[in-house]
């Protein structure tokens, strides 16, 4: 039985998270609301009610087109890094690993340093290299950025099995192949989704890396960042909402993914 | 029988640890031999060599006559039980077992038709579309042969199968491997560090300690012949009596035993007694050695009573007698005085030195 002590407490700790969520969603709230209604000396006039700013984005053609990049630029980094990913994490769990630590390193680093470091470096990179500013640059960048996600998961997975499984499969007569194809990538393949949904999460909320390297192509974000310097229109809010819409769509996901993972 | 297998001073090294000194051992056709020794004492190394998941340091590993040492895991004509079974969690049994057969490219029938009779051999009929998380221990061991069996080995390596079953199943295994090996025809290279499952198993032991083969032999030449103090002790918990060899003789401190001619005289030397040899009573015959001794505790295990025994005249040296059951035994009670005998043959004279 709580004693009275401790249900007050309790009391406490629920307001005390209440509060945090009201501070973190009650923007994210209003933005969704303005994309809805007009909102004129601080009243709300709900007999404006309308979805129009929506339909007003399906035909607006820049958005339609930053919307098309961003998925092009997270779908292709996103596979691109989960292949080098699963290739990496083979090769480090390997007993015989040379460079280990070096190779960690070089897939946590782009992640963990601030954006803008990251994203001036590539920038330099790219320029010295002769890749001009646009959609490949972006590709690769997010490439790098997200490539250290994946990369943990699949580390992680393939830490967890037992060494006896490959031995089993190379002692039954297969190949290293198809080891990987019958035994290890199954295993994996979990992780791998999980990873590359986290990744595509990732690339889709990019701003600050992407800013330097996209140039005159925009991605989502960017497109948004554009509008607001101009001004700040419903159409934003909606705009708004449809990247925070995806985005939660996409950690449901993910937490419903890790947690069943941490199931089993 | 011909050599199947053959070891030739192969040694193992990781850094400067040799965890395996160069060990030469030969495997006959058809036999069930079995390498025992405690952990650390190379016994694992020497099954992980000859699987292919490790490389020898020095020294070939010939296999029906043809070196295999650089062959690698995937093209040795052989298969392996691990320990956690290693089953391929995201496959039912029936793939597990065809998994070597579906490798081999065999057309889907004959796949079916070999898992089903390999699953009836080891008694698991019927569980083909179980996965490893719906098995028992005992079964996924059965699972783990069959997929070991299915493709028709010349040889089997066996890495301590049986280490994870609780004490019945495990009796029960031992015999049911025993009949198995004797029914397929196949070499058993088995490795374990319980006594008792080898001799109850094997054709051959071979006795390792740190690194290096004390012994070879079949069960009863250990049991009754130990070749050194490391054996006599492993190998069913002899006593083990230290003294000197003078006059062609072991002098200890409760007797004289005749020693073999190749202990030199005046060197140290040891008898090694079997604890079933002791007896308690007065029916002396002219060859035993007898002589007093305080009951220090007495253990009754069924069948067996264990009797733990202090010599008046050593009293540092502690002697177990482990007699049959009965009435006269069960009334002993510590502190009382009782006549040891022990037969001179009985005894197995070693130097105190390890060769």
């Amino acid at each position: 039985m709580a004693t009275r002590g401790e249900r007050i407490f309790d009391i406490f700790l629920w307001l005390l998270a209440g509060l945090v969520f009201v501070v973190l969603y009650a923007p994210v709230a209003i933005s969704a609301l303005f994309s809805i209604v007009e909102v004129r000396r601080g009243d709300i006039l709900w007999e404006t009610a309308t979805l129009e700013w929506y339909a007003r984005l399906w035909q607006n053609q820049s958005i339609m087109d930053a919307i098309r990049l961003t998925l092009v630029v997270g779908a292709t980094s996103v596979v691109l890094s989960a292949m080098l990913a699963v290739a990496l994490a083979l090769y480090v769990t390997r007993e015989d690993a040379l460079g280990r630590r070096f190779i960690e390193l070089a897939v946590y680093l782009p992640f963990l340093l601030p954006p803008i470091v990251t994203g001036l470096a590539l920038l330099m990179f790219f320029s010295q290299v002769g890749v001009s500013r646009g959609a490949v640059a972006v590709i690769i960048g997010h490439g790098a950025f997200v490539l250290a996600v994946i990369y943990r998961l699949v580390v992680t997975r393939l830490q967890s099995l037992p060494a006896s499984l490959v031995e089993a499969s190379s002692d039954l007569g297969a190949t290293r192949w198809q080891t990987f194809r019958h035994v290890l990538w199954p295993q994996i393949a979990p992780a791998v989704v999980t990873g590359s949904i986290l990744a595509l999460a990732l690339s889709f909320d990019e701003t600050l890396i992407t800013s330097f390297l996209a140039g005159n192509e925009m991605t989502l974000p960017i497109r948004l960042w554009a509008m607001m310097r101009v001004g700040f229109t419903p159409e934003i809010n909606a705009l708004v909402t449809v990247v925070l819409l995806v985005s939660i769509a996409l950690t449901i996901v993910i937490g419903l993914r890790l947690r069943a993972g941490g199931r089993e | 029988m011909t050599v199947l297998l053959e070891l030739d001073a192969v040694s193992k090294s990781y850094g400067a640890t040799e965890v395996l000194r160069p060990t030469s051992l030969e495997v006959k056709d058809g036999e069930f031999l079995t390498i025992l020794g405690p952990s650390g004492s190379g016994k694992t190394t020497i099954l992980r060599l000859v699987g292919g998941f490790a490389r020898p340091t020095a020294g070939r590993i010939r296999f029906d006559g043809a070196d295999v040492t650089n062959v690698p895991t995937h093209k040795r004509p052989f298969n392996t039980v691990f320990q956690d079974y290693a089953l391929f969690p995201h496959m039912n049994v029936a793939r597990n077992v065809g998994y070597g057969l579906m490798l081999r490219r065999r057309p889907k029938r004959e796949i079916e038709n070999r898992v089903a009779e390999t699953l009836e051999v080891v008694g698991l009929s019927g569980m083909l579309d179980r996965y490893p998380s719906q098995l028992s221990g005992g079964q996924r061991q059965r699972v783990a042969l069959a997929r070991a069996l299915v493709c028709d080995p010349r040889l089997i390596l066996l890495d301590e199968p049986l280490a994870a079953l609780d004490a019945g199943l495990r009796r029960q295994m031992q015999l049911f491997l025993k009949s198995l090996q004797r029914q397929v025809r196949t070499t058993f290279l088995f490795v374990t560090h319980d006594q008792e499952e080898a001799t109850t198993m094997s054709d051959r032991i071979v006795v390792m300690n740190v690194g290096h083969i004390e012994q070879i032999g079949t069960p009863r030449d250990i049991y009754y012949a130990p070749a050194s103090r490391f054996v006599a002790e492993f190998f069913g918990d002899n006593n083990i009596l230290g003294g000197t060899i003078s006059d062609g003789r072991l002098q200890c401190a409760l007797g004289a035993f005749p020693a073999p001619p190749a202990l030199v005289e005046g060197s140290a030397a040891l008898a090694a007694i079997r604890p079933e040899k002791v007896r308690l009573g007065t029916a002396a015959e002219p060859a035993d050695i007898v002589f007093t001794a305080a009951v220090i505790d007495v253990v009754f295990a069924g069948a067996i009573t264990q009797v733990l025994l202090r010599p008046n005249a050593s009293p540092e040296a502690i002697i177990t007698a482990k007699l049959t059951s009965g009435a006269a035994i069960g009334s002993l009670a510590p502190d009382a005085s009782v006549e040891v005998r022990i037969a001179r043959e009985d005894a197995v004279i070693l130097p105190a030195a390890s060769p």
